[in-house]
């Protein structure tokens, strides 16, 4: 291009330039003079605007509402007022405002400060639906979390309002607010079905939604429309599924188990997961004759079983141990209550320890086992005297006892032990009377127990303490062997126990019975030992006064041997009598017949007052005179009630024959050479003197030495000769004695024949 | 240092390429024309922003130019004659800008009228060189100088206002 084009160019553009320049410029109007132009337009009220937030820029309202919608629709539908404000620029008051007339057609709502579309709910109500058939179900309240919408809308608008149109489900009927899909239900069904199905045993329900993973509502809603082969003890969770398989095997164990043994343990039961053990027998089991015990209840089989045992036991007349019949499991409590029902017929025939059942016949066997030593015992009982003292204590702790009742009856009381002690009375009577009282009394007696204080109740304590006659161990020993052969050694005690207070009552009634024959027997004889003793004493006084006769032929020092032996002997032997009979009067026992000097002190000091002091005095006597001893002899005579009888010279003189008579013959039977010697003595001055002598062995040698003068001087020397042989022998040692023996032998018929030949030439 | 406004403006007016001055002959030519059409772009740019604020044109050979140019203050238009030739050196050295009308009553104003540019005018168009234009020149140099002086100069009273003392056109 040449340079002139160049210029042309220039000259052009410069044209152009100019152009530009006078081109008119485009009017424009500053910011401030807009704002003042609108600001009066507004005064004017020509115009409506909405200043946006910066103040800026103006909006119309009817562009706001536009902007709105638009922004809620590329929002989706769902737009938040604040939101819209920022966005917009625009004051949340105007957007508030204009938001109304939004709400006023139909399609779109306000929500929680939502604006929201219809669009924009059918959106949610797809991605409900979408999500409800992946998961199977759906909760509100999940939901609410997800779209931060209300649960009332959810509810109500989408759910509800798209059910069946859009979300293809079903709602919970009761739990509205959950929704399932067919298909899940119909999984969760087969789930639970065949959890439930492979249980065998009692499961709680939690471990099972556990399992399946199943909301606890749901699994009871289609636990129902499952027909499940099984119950559910209730409706929490904690409740328990009961497979009808186990339900069936525990009936079946339990009908089987009964059958088999007629009896069914509560603890067996409760093991089994049955938790009312007693319902479900009374359920389970038809029969009607169930005993139900505390720990297990019985069938009428055993029952039988038991009362045909023991009919067979009364039959039989033998025992039966109920333990052995009864199933092991029952307590003592148990067989206590079965035996009590058992018994309740047989009572009469039966009697019961610790179990086992004895028959009335096998008891009263043993008991009769135990009557002969109850027998005697007794008899011992009343023997020795004990039993009239228990009674005699008893009565008195009676007495003592109603003492302070009417007056009428302490007389009435005291005159009875008056004829007690006096035994005037029918002793029979009495004792039956004391009996028939202590029976009758009994019963008032423990009321005074019950009201009276404790002195009184020591007392009525000791009136009803039972004389034991026949001890346990006693019982114990007789039964031992028979129940050790039957193999019940353990009951031996309880039994004995048993017998024992049988026994001990019958041995009272027998002993009571031996006491008032004996106590008859004694009043009898009480007469006859009065007149008795009346004439022993008469007979020993006759003889101590005949003795006393012959003793005195003796010079006056030579006396007193012989009183004091005779009053040792015979003086003795009359207090003896005298201590006999008033033993026997004041009811003490005398044994022996012959008393020594003990045990006459004895019976002395044991005496009533009344025979106490006369007895002492003539005891004192005996190693006096004769003539205190008479008196005192008297004294007691007539304290005694005895009279002494007059003497009689001829029954004396026979009397004396009888005694020679009775030495002689004496003599004659008597090999002991002492002995021959003293009877010779004796007898020969009886022929001589026609009198009795009373004399110890001591006082041979001066009887001798006093016979010498009316004997022959052979005779005596023979005598003497004899005297010395036999003092020879006492003194003489053991060797030597033999020797002598034999010549005391040799001269035995020759003072035998002595007194013969002395009483022939008399 | 140039403000936004300014900125702004100044990226809106074309570079240019050649770096000739009036000597070159047919690169001048060259020269001139981008010249002119990045004069033209700029008084379109301101005709559309409505703010049009000067006149100018030159002679044939497009070293001398002269012109009107005004300011806007309270509603009052102050306009001013403006004049500045082409340097030998062009386009290294900027033109020298001059005012006739002011001379003497401001300051930042060499002799005849030439005004003073600011201390960051001339290193940025150095800088800038060849790229830089009249438009450029106009752009940086006289506008923020007339905002800065003439309000300056109207308070003190040195410059009044004239009743339509030129045609407005």
């Amino acid at each position: 291009m040449g340079p002139s084009t160049d210029w042309d160019e220039i000259k052009r553009l410069a044209a152009d330039f100019q152009k530009a320049q006078l081109s008119s410029t485009s009017q424009r109007l500053s910011e401030r003079n807009c704002i003042e132009i609108v600001s009066k337009l507004l005064e004017l009220k020509l115009i409506e605007v909405i200043f946006t937030s910066d103040g800026k820029e103006y909006l119309t309202p009817q562009h706001l509402i536009r902007e709105i919608t638009d922004e809620l629709y590329v929002r989706g539908g769902r737009v938040n007022i604040v939101d819209l404000a920022k966005e917009l620029s625009v004051d949340l008051n105007q957007i508030n405002i204009n938001v109304t007339d939004i709400i006023k057609g139909k399609d779109v709502q306000l929500i929680s400060g939502y604006l929201i579309s219809n669009s924009y709910v059918e959106k949610i109500a797809r991605e409900i639906n979408e999500k409800l058939q992946l998961q199977g179900q759906i909760s509100v309240d999940e939901l609410t979390l997800q779209y931060d919408l209300p649960a009332d809308f959810l509810q109500q608008c989408v759910l509800e309002a798209y059910l069946n149109e859009i979300i293809i489900g079903k709602q919970d009927p009761s739990e509205p607010r959950t929704f399932y899909t067919e298909e899940y239900i119909t999984r969760t069904k087969a789930k639970i079905r065949g959890a439930v199905m492979g249980l065998l045993k009692p499961t709680q329900i939690s471990i099972i939604i556990g399992q399946c993973i199943v909301a606890e509502r749901l699994f009871m809603m289609l636990f129902d429309q499952l027909n499940a082969p099984g119950v559910l003890t209730g409706r929490s969770a904690s409740a328990l599924y009961v497979p009808s398989c186990y339900t069936k095997a525990q009936n079946e164990w339990v009908m089987s188990f009964w059958k088999q043994n007629n009896y069914l343990e509560y603890d067996a039961l409760q093991r089994l997961g049955i938790s009312d053990p007693k319902g479900y027998i009374k359920k389970v089991i038809q029969e009607e004759d169930i005993t139900f015990l505390s720990s297990c209840i019985l069938g009428s089989q055993i029952k039988q079983q038991i009362e045909s045992a023991l009919e067979e036991c009364i039959a039989s007349k033998t025992y039966l141990d109920v333990v052995s019949l009864l199933p092991s499991v029952l307590s003592d409590k148990d067989i206590e209550k079965v035996l009590e029902i058992l018994l309740k017929n047989n009572t009469k025939s039966t009697v019961l320890f610790d179990n086992t059942v004895f028959s009335h016949h096998f008891v009263e066997n043993l008991k009769q086992d135990c009557m002969p030593i109850t027998q005697s015992k007794a008899e011992a009982v009343v023997k020795s005297g004990k039993f009239q003292q228990f009674y005699l204590e008893k009565h008195i702790a009676k007495a003592e006892l109603l003492h302070t009742q009417t007056d009428h009856k302490t007389e009435k009381r005291e005159e009875r032990r008056r004829k007690a002690t006096s035994g005037k009375g029918g002793g029979g009577t009495q004792g039956r009377e004391t009996k028939t009282k202590a029976v009758k009394k009994h019963p008032r007696s423990k009321q005074v127990v019950q009201e009276s204080d404790s002195e009184e109740d020591a007392s009525s304590k000791k009136a009803t303490a039972q004389l034991e006659i026949i001890s346990l161990e006693d019982v114990v020993n007789i039964i031992k062997k028979t129940l050790e052969n039957e193999g019940l050694e353990d009951l031996v005690h309880q039994i004995a126990d048993y017998l024992q207070g049988t026994l001990n009552e019958s041995a009272l009634i027998i002993a009571k019975d031996l006491a008032a024959k004996l106590l008859q027997n004694t009043n009898q004889n009480k007469k006859q030992t009065h007149s008795s003793a009346q004439d022993k004493i008469n007979v020993l006084i006759n003889d101590i006064k005949l003795y006393e006769k012959g003793l005195k032929l003796f010079p006056v020092d030579q006396q007193a041997a012989f009183i004091k032996y005779l009053l040792k002997t015979f003086g003795a032997d009359i207090l003896g009598e005298f201590c006999k009979y008033a033993a026997n009067q004041s009811n003490i026992s005398v044994q022996v017949d012959v008393l020594s000097a003990e045990q006459r002190n004895k019976i002395i000091n044991d005496l009533p007052e009344e025979y106490m002091k006369p007895l002492r005095a003539l005891n004192a006597t005996l190693l006096d005179t004769l003539d205190p001893f008479y008196q005192a002899v008297d004294v007691c005579l007539s304290e005694c009630g005895m009279i002494l009888k007059k003497v009689n010279k001829k029954e004396d003189k026979s009397l004396i024959l009888n005694h020679r008579e009775k030495l002689i013959s004496e003599l004659e039977n008597c090999d002991d050479p002492a002995l021959v010697l003293h009877l010779a003595v004796l007898a020969i001055f009886t022929i001589l003197h026609q009198n009795m002598l009373h004399a110890s062995g001591r006082q041979v040698p001066s009887i001798i030495c006093f016979l010498k003068s009316q004997l022959k001087d052979e005779d005596y020397l023979k005598l003497h000769h004899f005297h010395e042989l036999v003092t020879k022998f006492l003194v003489a040692p053991e060797e030597e004695k033999s020797g002598i023996e034999e010549d005391l032998k040799d001269k035995l018929p020759v003072i035998k024949n002595l007194v013969f030949e002395v009483k022939k030439y008399k | 240092m140039v403000d936004e406004g300014t900125r702004k403006t100044l990226s809106s007016i074309p570079l240019l390429k050649t770096k000739a001055g009036p000597r070159d002959k047919e690169l001048w030519t060259t020269r001139l024309k981008e010249e002119y059409q990045g004069l033209i772009k700029y008084v379109q740019n301101n005709k559309e922003a409505d703010n049009d604020w000067f006149r100018l044109e030159s002679d044939k050979t497009g070293t001398k130019w002269f012109g009107k140019c005004w300011y806007i203050h309270n509603l009052l238009k102050y306009e001013f004659d403006l004049e500045f030739d082409i340097p030998i050196t062009y386009p290294t050295t900027a033109p020298e800008l001059a005012l006739p009308g002011l001379d003497g009553k401001t300051a930042k104003m060499y002799r005849g009228g030439k005004i003073c540019l600011t201390d960051h005018f001339k290193p940025l168009w150095a800088r800038n060189v060849p790229r830089f234009g009249i438009a450029h020149a106009m752009a940086l140099g006289l506008g923020p100088w007339l905002a800065v002086e003439i309000p300056d100069l109207i308070e003190k009273g040195i410059i009044k206002y004239q009743e339509k003392s030129e045609d407005s056109k």
